[in-house]
């Protein structure tokens, strides 16, 4: 009766409740959670045939030994950022965009009309066709906010949908009006050189890169000084408390989403002219997809979407060097990107709770 | 001091409990009787949480000893304090809202079969229910319950799991006057039949109606026990507060133009919310217009209506200034000068994952001061924050770059009312403003009315407290079933307004 304290430990393991974590904790546990990842499927791959050595080379060696390889995976890169980015405006305001695909399909569909019926002069086609792809990815994601903002339809699933039809419409015109008459491959005719992005003079990159960290610092100062970045904070924390402080919720939401759409289309517009020179089926390399999980891992922040995009070009182009040589499915470095998401997910919980081992 | 008695059915002895350096209890000794309803009152961060807190195993205690039924016992966790059959109320419901009230009492209670089990528990509850004597449907969702009746399920969830203990954590600050009554009704009832009942409150008159005995806490420290006769108010608001406290109604003298005229507003009566019909009522320049009322008789429609954030059906609002301003937009209302302090500040007037900064530059932001829409002036962000910090008296900012959500509840609405009387306001429509506030708060609040008042500004204040309509108002309306049904010159006849409330 008079021994303190009273309370027993009860043996086992033990949740508890952390305080909320500081923002350098919290990356350092994001890092944590990237390399777990990194390591799992380090040893999926080893367990399905590549040595660790093969690895270490394929993924880390060539990749910064090589210039020729180093400009593969930033030429690989642009994309993802401006997908990140596509995907990182629109969940600011949560407005869950899963629709990038499509939007990146319909932009480069719209950028491949002007090169392929050669409207306008040859010396502002680039120009033209930039324009064109993002008004493109804006017109494929209209419906969908002007279905959310009026009828309250569920985002997701609206956006979602809308990649099939426009996949399946881009099949349609591949395999259509716009095969290569040269070769009867189900592709557009190449694009004229001046219809393709300038190399900038190192390797094979080309100018998408400059557009990628352009577009990165635009998007940068949005989130970070501009005051509509402010007002995307107030309604990403509450949206009744936007509503009654006097913020017009719909007309943000269709801004972002123009500016979503945008970039998607954007995207769309590098994939075509940056890296394959004309309009191909190659968007179901996941570009939009990946978009989605590069803003996840990044929490919407642009210099970390710059960040991850070059951990996940290096995936793809080490992953296309396993294929050709370990004859391992190109699926595989989707698998890794999956599992480095899942990790990243788990990770909150160690955010939010502590372990405590008492024996 | 009231007679020691033995036999108590919980005794907790020197319990002590701090946070980092913050000593939330500091060496309570508390002991709850058999059978009776026991009042713990104290202010906003007393430490009436923290204790009851720990009785339910929701913290461990640094130091102390808690007892039931005479022997010492040992609560490492909510499971343990169940077991020994403490059950708590708390203020914020922990029901899942698309479940009925039979489902939710279901997962509560661990039983061995969800099915062949349900018609047993039906019948559990149905004799429960009538043996206390309500009334209660257990079988739609009980999201579309009101919140009395959401209430009776999380009191009837922890009388199924056995409690002979029930710790209400505010049991009233949801409740109308009406509802309240019933409710301690049943409470009373519930203590004949030998459950002991640990009522944590603000509401000084109802833990003197209401309670067997009352204890009060203040700073973390447990100051007396007192029987309700015993002490008159003041002695016992001297007992919460530490100094003599009373407010004392302060009626203007100083009535400018009409500024806010509201004519023939209608809305239609929808299934989640009261109509509205033929509102008719108009405020002067330093005037503060009371609406008294019962909770959800359209209060919460009207100052929605009124901030352009529910569309009316038909009627005008007319701002002297500006004339017709029916068909603005809130932004636009808000330019005008109106400005508004919800009911439910968490979830209306802050967003918890923003800063303390955030949350009060937001209106000054979207003015446009503070920087251009090229970039926000965080220099200026923290400064007025600062500034409003100090001449608000906001506690518990460490650093102005923390969440909100860390703010309590009188500090939080400190908060929301800097921030809304930032820029001079011309109107200010202020629904129950004190709520959940401790006397220090409240009074806060009330001071800052009207000064608001004082500056010119029309005010209307909705409250369903009828204490603080009649401390603050000088002209009363009475709001029932979507009608203003009465209007009030101060002073006005309580009973009058009251007969008018429920009539």
């Amino acid at each position: 009766m008079n021994s303190y304290p009273t309370i027993n430990k009860r043996k086992g393991v033990k949740l508890e409740l952390r305080d909320p974590m500081n923002f350098v904790n919290k990356f350092i546990v994001l890092i944590l959670s990237i390399f777990t990842g990194l390591f799992i499927s380090f040893i999926i791959l080893v367990l399905s045939g590549v040595s660790g050595s093969a690895l270490w080379k394929e993924f880390v060696v060539y990749i910064f030994t090589s210039e020729k390889n180093l400009s593969s995976v930033l030429i690989q890169a642009s994309p993802f950022v401006v997908a990140g980015l596509a995907a990182a405006v629109a969940f600011k305001a949560r407005f869950w965009n899963i629709g990038i695909e499509g939007q990146m399909i319909f932009g480069a569909i719209a950028a491949t009309y002007i090169a392929i019926n050669d409207i306008g002069p040859g010396s502002v086609r680039l120009l033209l066709m930039f324009t064109a792809a993002g008004l493109g990815g804006v017109f494929w994601i209209l419906l969908p906010a002007f279905l959310k903002i009026k009828l309250d339809v569920n985002e997701i699933i609206s956006t979602l949908l809308m990649n099939y039809i426009a996949f399946n419409f881009l099949l349609h015109l591949l395999y259509g009006s716009w095969r290569d008459p040269s070769t009867g491959f189900p592709n557009s005719e190449q694009y004229d050189v001046f219809e393709i992005l300038p190399l900038l003079g190192w390797q094979s990159l080309n100018f998408s890169s400059v557009i990628a960290v352009l577009l990165v610092v635009i998007i940068f100062w949005l989130f970070v000084s501009s005051r509509f970045g402010f007002v995307l904070n107030v309604l990403h924390a509450s949206s009744d408390m936007a509503k009654y402080m006097g913020i017009r919720v719909s007309l943000v939401i269709l801004i972002v989403t123009v500016v979503s759409g945008f970039l998607s289309g954007i995207c769309g517009f590098l994939v075509s002219s940056g890296i394959e020179s004309r309009m191909t089926q190659s968007f179901f390399l996941g570009f939009g997809f990946s978009g989605i999980l590069i803003s996840f891992l990044a929490r919407d922040n642009p210099i970390g979407i710059l960040v991850v995009s070059l951990l996940f070009a290096t995936l793809v182009i080490g992953g296309q060097s396993l294929q050709v040589f370990y004859q391992i499915p190109f699926a595989m470095v989707q698998l890794m990107q999956a599992i480095i998401v899942m990790c990243v997910a788990a990770s909150e919980f160690f955010i939010r709770y502590r372990l405590i081992f008492s024996f | 001091m009231v007679k020691i008695n033995q036999n108590y059915k919980i005794k907790m002895e020197k319990i002590t409990k701090s946070f980092g350096d913050f000593l939330a209890l500091d060496d309570v000794t508390f002991n709850l009787d058999f059978g009776e309803v026991h009042a713990l009152l104290g202010e906003n961060g007393a430490g009436k949480s923290s204790l009851m807190n720990v009785l339910s195993g929701i913290y461990a205690p640094d130091r102390g000893e808690i007892s039931i039924d005479g022997k010492v016992v040992n609560i490492n966790g909510p499971s343990d304090s169940k077991f020994l059959g403490v059950g708590m109320v708390h203020q914020h419901f922990r029901l899942v809202k698309s479940f009925s009230a039979l489902d939710n009492i279901a997962l509560s209670i661990n039983q061995a079969s969800y099915y062949t089990e349900k018609d047993n528990l039906r019948h559990k509850i149905l004799k429960k229910m009538d043996e206390i004597g309500f009334e209660l449907d257990l079988d739609n969702p009980v999201g579309l319950l009101s919140v009395a009746e959401q209430q009776r399920v999380e009191i009837l969830k922890v009388l199924i799991a056995g409690a002979s203990i029930i710790i209400l954590d505010e049991p009233t600050a949801v409740l109308t006057d009406e509802e309240s009554h019933g409710f301690f009704k049943i409470i009373r009832s519930l203590a004949r039949s030998g459950t002991s009942v640990v009522l944590v409150t603000h509401k000084l008159k109802e833990a003197k109606e209401f309670s067997d005995k009352i204890s009060v806490l203040r700073n973390g420290k447990m100051v007396d026990t007192v029987i309700p006769g015993e002490l008159d108010d003041e002695a016992l608001i001297n007992l919460i507060v530490g100094e003599v406290f009373k407010e004392k109604p302060q009626l203007s003298n100083n009535f400018g133009e009409e500024k806010l005229v509201i004519s023939d507003l209608n809305l239609h009566r929808t299934n989640h919310a009261m109509g509205l019909t033929n509102i008719n009522f108009k405020i002067r320049e330093g005037e503060i217009y009371g609406i008294a009322g019962v909770g959800g008789n359209g209060q919460a429609e009207l100052s929605t209506v009124l901030m352009g954030l529910t569309k009316l059906n038909s009627g005008s609002i007319k701002l002297a200034g500006y004339g017709d301003i029916t068909k603005f937009r809130t932004d636009q209302r808000r330019k005008c000068g109106l400005v508004y302090i919800p009911a439910d500040r968490q979830k209306y007037a802050l967003a918890g994952e923003l800063s303390v900064a955030d949350n009060y530059a937001v209106s000054a932001i979207l003015r446009g001061d503070l920087g251009s829409w090229m970039g926000v002036q965080k220099l200026g962000k923290q400064r007025s924050t600062s500034e409003a910090i100090q001449e608000f008296d906001i506690y518990g900012v460490q650093r102005l770059n923390q969440n909100a959500a860390l703010l309590s509840g009188g500090n939080a609405q400190k908060l929301v009312i800097a921030r809304e009387f930032s820029s001079k306001p011309s109107v200010v429509i202020a629904h129950s403003p004190s709520r959940g506030l401790d006397l220090k708060a409240a009074a806060f609040v009330h001071k800052q009315l009207l000064a608001a008042r004082d500056a010119g500004a029309a005010v209307l204040l909705l409250s369903e407290d009828l204490d603080e309509v009649m401390l603050l108002s000088d002209t009363i309306g009475v709001i029932n079933r979507g009608r203003i049904t009465a209007e009030f010159a101060s002073p006005a006849d309580r009973q009058k307004i009251g007969k008018a409330m429920v009539n």
